[in-house]
């Protein structure tokens, strides 16, 4: 498998500024996430405060960024990335089932605004009974009773998925618009309150009732930080950096708003720019070894 | 050395002093990636800590035993005892650092 010099994770200003820094500095890169960019970018209605920007919208700050990507030649790879092992001297990056992992020496994680708090009952019962992944943990649920809450159209796809495996899913989505899913799942407009259960998570309470279940799947576009990467430090649901972005993880280094306040674009870039920097410097001094 | 057993060969783990058993599945992202730093650990802690892995497939009865409902579960078993247990993959310094908490 090719290992990459750097992996990115986010494609918001953090991310993309340390792409660019990356490919600036010769490294090989992988850039995940969203191929129409984050949509922190393209929801903003007018930004006053972006150098060489002024007065722009979101939408034509979205495409001056996709402008600048492509004249640097940087690809982007679509999807969410589900996991990723901190394997000591490489890091492994999955985005799906068993086989969609990519490697990397260094990783800089730029995925922005961590969740501040989910579903009662959610921390208790990850990993007995609740799961951020349907593709990667559908087998355990063969011939169960299963329940996805979807926070976007995506996740639709994953719900079908799982009906191949289990016996029901039901299907509750977290946003207005048309729901197009399997047959055999059946789509619940209600708003999830509360996990709850005993040794495992068996009931998801919701405003409008309560559902007997074997597996629950909780499907956001964002997974809090030391979910997504076991092992990592927070500090409070931020993850905790160094002056140089690193994390305590080495090899691993953080840009944006997943290392806290203030929540800009530009302080967003800058730190993607010293986070590429830094893992440059940690590939330098690796390979001097 | 990392030992994989089936269901029939569970008393193994229970003559151990002090043992881990490894619930794993070959479809598991995190299986295949903690599965290394396992070996590694054996390899260190040779003589101290007994290391066994079973597919939850293969051994379905030994799963439901202990309840297993996700992947990887670690459980550590003291005189054929469990004395505590660890979900989901965690990186080397610190799957060291709880299994030699289990040691002192
Ligand atoms: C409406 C609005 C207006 C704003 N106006 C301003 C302004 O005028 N000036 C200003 O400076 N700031 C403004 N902000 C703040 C600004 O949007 C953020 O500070 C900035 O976007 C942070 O950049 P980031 O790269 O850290 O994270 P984000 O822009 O949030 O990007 C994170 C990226 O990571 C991706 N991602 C997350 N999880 C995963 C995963 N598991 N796998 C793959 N990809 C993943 C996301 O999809 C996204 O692409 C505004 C924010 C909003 C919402």
């Amino acid at each position: 498998m090719k290992r990459y010099d750097i992996a990115i994770i986010g494609t918001g200003p953090a991310g993309l500024e340390a792409a660019l820094t990356a490919q600036a500095r010769n490294r090989s890169l992988l850039l995940i996430g969203p191929d129409g960019l984050s949509p922190k970018i393209s929801k903003a209605d007018s930004i006053r405060n972006y150098l060489g920007l002024p007065d722009v919208s979101g939408p034509a700050m979205r495409a001056a960024f996709l402008e600048h990507l492509e004249s640097a030649g940087i690809r982007i790879t679509g999807g969410q990335v589900k996991n990723i092992y901190a394997m000591g001297d490489y890091f492994a990056v999955q985005t799906g089932g068993i086989d969609s992992m990519y490697e990397a020496e260094t990783l800089i994680l730029a995925t922005g605004l961590p969740l501040s708090k989910g579903l009662p009952g959610e921390d208790r019962f990850l990993g007995r009974g609740v799961s951020y992944c349907a593709t990667c943990d559908a087998a355990l649920y063969r011939g169960k009773k299963t329940a996805v809450i979807g926070y976007t159209p995506k996740e639709e796809g994953e719900a079908d998925f799982l009906s191949e495996l289990a016996d029901e899913v039901l299907y509750f989505p977290q946003y207005s618009g048309d729901v197009r899913t399997a047959p055999a799942v059946k789509v619940i407009r209600e708003k999830p309150v509360e996990i709850a259960g005993e040794k495992s998570a068996r009931i998801l309470k919701t405003d409008g009732g309560e559902y007997e279940t074997d597996g629950i799947f909780i499907l956001r576009e964002t997974i809090a930080p030391d979910k997504l990467m076991p092992g990592l430090e927070l500090e409070g649901n931020h993850v905790k950096v160094g002056p140089r972005m690193e994390t305590n993880i080495p090899g691993c280094f953080a840009a944006g708003d997943i290392t806290g306040p203030p929540y800009q674009y530009i302080k967003a870039a800058g730190q993607g720019n010293v986070a590429a920097l830094s893992a440059a410097a940690f590939l330098a001094a690796k390979q001097k070894q | 050395m990392v030992k994989v057993i089936s269901e029939a060969e569970y008393g193994q783990v229970q003559e151990c002093p002090l043992a881990v058993l490894d619930f794993s599945a070959t479809w598991c992202g995190p299986c295949k990636m903690i599965a290394p730093i396992l070996e590694k650990l054996s390899e260190e802690m040779k003589g101290k800590v007994g290391f066994f892995k079973t597919d939850v497939d293969a051994s379905p009865g030994l799963a439901a035993r202990f309840g297993i409902q996700n992947i990887p579960t670690l459980v550590i078993l003291k005189n054929g005892e469990e004395a505590g247990r660890e979900m989901g993959f965690k990186p080397e310094p610190l799957l060291r650092s709880i299994l030699e908490g289990y040691l002192n």
